[in-house]
């Protein structure tokens, strides 16, 4: 099990991540960031990727798909957003947001991390 | 009595200013459509421009002069600087309350399930423009 600081510290650690985020979609407000620095307002991509969960949790709603999301994963030219929601005991309307440096990172080994952190972490 | 005539003459300069800082409330509110009332009002209580919190715009007003004295007086008495903002959630809904420059405040409604983060960063940005836009109109009547 691993709280909130030391969760962010492990996905800072994953290779070719520029920041990292611990949003509360209910709210929009982000428990905790790390990284991003001037390239990215954490704070910023908190309150808007919020809006992101939202809309797909509404198309899959209104879609009548009973399922729930993983995993969102968005492609830019230089960079890769992931997204993974929360399913942890207690820790309702929850996602991780990690934004990567395309060059550097390896994708499916960033996934596969992510997922594990997802799976020790306890808010 | 001539502080009652400043006052008035202020009033009439603030006025002006109105149909912009309506323009910036309607702007806002197709920006975050959860919204469901935006008001600009002097830092003493008096409506600049309201977009739908209809017929209460006074008195929200009015409040919205109380809980600034208030939020001032606790930022200050505790050393955390000028007043900012100031947001509070209800059964229902959020009420939220921004500084816009240096005489007025901009007062924004919402549904229980907006999204706090965007709520905060597009009000803070509008207040931003409000309190220049008041702020100039302020600078204008001083100049004449």
């Amino acid at each position: 099990m691993a709280n909130t600081e030391t969760s962010l510290k492990e996905a800072a650690a994953i290779e070719g991540t520029i920041g990292a985020a611990l949003v509360d979609y209910t709210s929009g407000m982000a428990l905790g960031t790390i990284g991003g620095g001037n390239e990215l307002d954490l704070t910023v991509a908190a309150a808007c990727n919020t809006d992101v969960v939202r809309a797909k949790v509404r198309a899959m709603e209104l879609l009548g798909l009973k399922d729930e999301i993983e995993d969102i994963l968005i492609t830019l030219g230089g960079q890769y957003h992931l997204i993974r929601l929360i399913k942890a005991r207690g820790a309702n309307g929850l996602f991780l947001y990690l934004a990567l440096d395309k060059s550097r990172a390896n994708l499916a080994m960033a996934r596969h991390q992510l997922k594990k952190i997802e799976a020790d972490l306890e808010v | 009595m001539r502080r009652a005539l400043r006052m008035r003459a202020e009033r009439r300069q603030l006025v002006t200013a109105e149909a912009e800082v309506l323009g910036e409330l309607r702007r806002l509110r197709a920006r975050l459509p959860q919204l469901t009332g935006a008001l600009a009002a002097s830092a003493d209580g008096l409506v600049l421009a309201h977009d739908t919190v209809d017929g209460e715009a006074e008195t929200v007003a009015a409040l919205t002069a109380a809980a600034l004295g208030v939020g001032q007086r606790l930022t200050d008495s505790t050393g955390q600087g000028r007043f900012r903002e100031l947001l509070v959630r209800g059964e229902t809904g959020y009420v939220a309350t921004y500084a816009a420059g240096a005489s007025a405040v901009l007062t924004l409604l919402a549904e229980p399930r907006i999204n706090v983060g965007r709520l905060h960063l597009e009000a803070r940005r509008s207040s931003a423009l409000i309190g220049e836009l008041v702020d100039g109109a302020l600078e204008r009547k001083d100049l004449n």
